[in-house]
């Protein structure tokens, strides 16, 4: 059946100032967009009045960790059987919709074919969940931020990560998972302040390797995406052609002209989250592990990105204790109040450029007439409050390709409730 | 947690008395009063939710004896390996709801694929995590080289190849037990007899009575209890021999072997599974098991005897339950409730004892013999919305449709179907 959204405030994603009026949903794709009440004839149509609610594109999360499991440390990510893990990564898929995240983008799931498997579960209707592109796990060095092996437990499986040495052994490593079916290759290509021993500036990747990373991935139509917080890293993933950038704290000016001249290419998703949360929650430790020089350089370089015009999109890194999963809306606000982003530059962040980040600029993103029906109806004006979208109360209607995971209330508050018969529908 | 009153409906108590009309009370997770009423309302109404039933069966969720979330509904033993972990988790969760979805309110798991997955899935339930039913988690099989659930073969002989775990000898099967143990497992399973389909016939049994006694003894040091895939004669007589409380199958048991278990009847359970001789026998031609293909394998000849060997049990007033190996092509995961159909069809049961079979028999195996299976004042609140009688037609039970609410727990699985209005602020239906 048909979904007309009448009565409504659209905000479109495209950055144009909302206007009110109708949109009509067929099947799993937007099939028109009016600008005045009363246009579209709601024949044969479920009819929704918002009220004056704003109805928006699905947003998308452009760094999801599934299977980062609220835990306080790395370490604690992989205690977590592999059969728990897999409920684990169902049951945050589903909030991650619950929340208005319509699309997400892997990052990098903690054991090989976590994020596959969530990704086929949920198109095959298995379990509800987003769209979502299935990554690799990080590949990295020995030492390097995601090899938790311990010099008298080299196991693998404590590694949140797959350690690689040499560009024949990172071949061998990408195959493997194109063989498993991700959509992206993930390379750490620096550090991270969490690691004491492999912080944010540290470099750990030969050029051999990513090269062969990247040559084998794009052979099968995938991507690749690098945790790169220092310049040189961020400079050596432009090199090789890598198409996601997460983080990029640290710039030169040599780094940002590269980011520019590359911008209709390549995504930046900054992933702040960690590093504020960390900040307001243990400032103690987040000052020892450099956190607050690391933000107020990675707060200049994103700045200068967005200035010059390069893709900065929200999410990153929830799935730790001090961000858990669900929070993910709190970067739009980083975006406002740190990058010099305006509210809509914020929500276009997480619409139509996420569209773009999905492979599905065209038809993903976007209010707009042919696009997916990935819609959320809120309840107020997130442009007037980002905060908004952080309360799951406000998101009066959640719907993903043209069905309704949250289907708007209905009032129904009776004591008296009588069993229909069979023939009614359950 | 609100209360719930069920008003204008006929109960089936478990008890094996004719169904009344009358009205039930769940407060919090258990039943608090069951009324007989004369069409006159008894109990209060303020403060909650009140189910007019309209006259449709109010009866105490039914309890499978026999189930294997793991399996997966494809024609062949090999096809449950095929499935990687990842996935088959995923697939024991969508099975898990799908037997409370249809009434299944408790399940006795009778063996998981690869290790974990049962208590896993328990685990997920009993925090919430994920709907499905009270479950009691089983181990893997236990059994021997060539034995029913050993899938190796000479040139593939990983362990991961088999659903079973291969044993052989009293301390490899110690050492088997406590891995289970420590996994968290509430029963264990082993597989005394063959089974036509793998090549090791039903009536053979391959284990030494050494080994079934290590099984048994470090089972009950750690309180586990221990079930058995008991085909053969002699199987059965080994369990009533070493204290294998559940009895799966039980085809070939003798005069002396049914005296055992009379005799033993209070210590025992007995759980068929007569959907997978029946259907393989004559309804999986489709995946190439033709009548004449089973009739040589021996599964015709093992139905006969069976019917005989339960028709007797239950004329020595032995309880028989419901369940048993659904999850392949052609018994699938959620038409358990055909086993109903079967125990009146082929063992003359009255439609009531099918019923007490499926509720208020199952309470013991399920550890809690006073609380579950009969509605009762202070039984736990595991209730089924039944459109029609169920002793008029056994059949009902087996149409989703007709199952117009499931409670588990004093929880709605599936509310009512309501007839309401959906008009506010928000929205409007055409």
């Amino acid at each position: 059946m048909d979904t007309l959204f009448t009565n409504v405030r659209i905000l479109d994603g495209s950055g144009t100032a909302p206007y009110t009026g109708e949109v009509l949903v067929r099947g799993n794709r937007i099939a028109r967009v009016a600008r005045s009440a009363r246009t579209i004839s709601p024949a044969g149509a479920a009819v929704i009045d918002g009220a004056g609610a704003t109805l928006m594109p699905g947003m998308v999360e452009a760094h999801t960790h599934f299977s980062w499991n609220n835990a306080a440390s790395l370490a604690d990510i992989q205690k977590m059987p592999l059969e728990e893990h897999v409920l684990w990564c169902a049951r945050v898929a589903r909030s991650y919709l619950d929340h208005g995240w319509t699309s997400c983008v892997g990052a990098a799931p903690a054991k090989p074919r976590l994020d596959v498997v969530v990704r086929d579960a949920i198109d095959s209707g298995l379990i509800p969940g987003p769209r979502y592109l299935a990554a690799s796990q990080e590949i990295t060095v020995p030492g390097g931020l995601g090899d938790e092996t311990l010099p008298h437990l080299p196991f693998p499986e404590f590694s949140f990560s797959v350690n690689c040495n040499g560009p024949e052994h990172m071949r061998a490593i990408c195959r493997m998972f194109l063989k498993y079916g991700v959509d992206s290759i993930k390379l750490n290509l620096s550090g991270d302040n969490l690691v004491p021993h492999a912080s944010a500036k540290t470099h750990w990747m030969t050029d051999a390797e990513v090269a062969v990373a990247v040559e084998e991935t794009r052979m099968r139509g995938k991507r690749v995406s690098v945790h790169a917080r220092s310049a040189e890293s961020v400079k050596q993933a432009l090199r090789h052609g890598c198409e996601v950038i997460y983080h990029a704290s640290y710039t030169d000016s040599e780094a940002l002209d590269m980011l520019e001249a590359q911008k209709d290419r390549i995504f930046v998703a900054p992933g702040l989250s960690v590093i504020f949360k960390l900040l307001e929650e243990q400032p103690v430790q987040a000052r020892a592990l450099g956190y607050e020089e690391e933000l107020a350089a990675a707060i200049e370089s994103l700045k200068a990105m967005h200035r010059r015009g390069v893709r900065v999109l929200p999410g990153g890194d929830y799935g730790f204790s001090w961000a858990p999963h669900g929070t993910n809306a709190t970067d739009l606000q980083y975006f406002v109040r740190h990058l010099g982003m305006t509210p809509m530059e914020a929500i276009v962040s997480a619409t139509r450029l996420g569209g773009q980040i999905m492979r599905r600029g065209h038809e993903l993103g976007e209010v707009r007439e042919g696009h997916l029906a990935d819609l959320l109806l809120v309840d107020g004006d997130p442009l007037a409050d980002l905060a908004l979208l952080l309360d799951r109360k406000r998101l009066l209607a959640i719907m993903k390709d043209g069905r309704f995971h949250k289907a708007p209330e209905v009032a129904e508050q009776r004591t008296l409730r009588p069993a229909a018969y069979a023939g009614v529908a359950a | 947690m609100a209360s719930v009153l069920f008003t204008n409906v006929r109960v089936f108590d478990g008890s094996g008395e004719r169904p009344y009309a009358g009205e039930v009370l769940v407060q919090g997770n258990r039943i608090a009063r069951v009324t007989r009423s004369n069409g006159l309302r008894a109990l209060p109404v303020a403060g909650v939710d009140v189910i007019d039933g309209a006259g449709a069966t109010l009866m105490p969720g039914m309890i499978e004896a026999h189930t294997h979330f793991s399996w997966n509904d494809q024609p062949s033993l090999d096809s449950i390996q095929r499935m990687p972990t990842e996935e088959h988790v995923l697939w024991c969760a969508h099975v898990a709801e799908r037997y409370l979805s249809m009434g299944w309110t408790s399940c006795v798991g009778a063996a998981t694929a690869k290790p974990r997955l049962d208590v896993v899935i328990r685990n997920a339930i009993d925090a919430g995590e994920i709907p499905g039913p009270r479950y009691i988690a089983a181990s893997q099989e236990i059994t021997v080289q060539g034995g029913l659930g050993d899938e190796t073969r000479p040139h593939l002989p990983q362990p991961e190849f088999s659903f079973g775990a291969v044993v052989s000898g009293p301390e490899e099967i110690r050492r088997c037990v406590r891995q289970f143990v420590k996994y968290g497992v509430d029963q264990i399973k082993i597989n005394l007899s063959g089974e036509y389909i793998t090549g090791l016939p039903a009536e053979y049994t391959p284990f030494s009575d050494e080994e079934i006694a290590m099984c048994v003894r470090e089972a009950k040091r750690f309180g586990k209890r221990v079930a058995a895939h008991a085909r053969s004669n002699e199987s059965v007589k080994q369990c009533i021999r070493h204290g294998v409380e559940v009895i799966y199958h039980a085809s070939f048991a003798d005069e002396e072997a049914l005296d055992q278990l009379e005799a033993a009847k209070d210590r025992h359970f007995v759980a068929p599974g007569l959907a997978w001789l029946i259907n393989t026998s004559f309804h999986a031609s489709e995946w190439g098991l033709t009548p004449e293909v089973t009739r040589k394998m021996g599964y015709h000849r093992e139905l006969e005897i069976a019917v005989e060997t339960l028709k007797k049990m239950l004329r020595r007033g032995l309880r028989i339950l419901p369940g048993g190996d659904y999850g392949f092509a052609w018994t699938p995961h959620g038409t358990n409730a055909k086993d109903l159909e079967y125990f009146v069809k082929y063992l003359g049961m009255s439609p009531m004892e099918a019923l007490l079979s499926a509720t208020a028999w199952g309470a013991p195996i399920m550890k809690r013999p006073d609380e579950l299976g009969r509605v009762a004042d202070g039984a736990l609140a595991d209730l089924l919305l039944i459109d029609g009688d169920p002793l008029a037609d056994i059949t009902v039970l087996q149409d989703r449709k007709r199952i117009l609410a499931v409670m588990k727990d004093g929880e709605f699985h599936r509310a009512p179907p309501t007839r309401t209005a959906a008009r506010n602020r928000w929205s409007q239906a055409a």
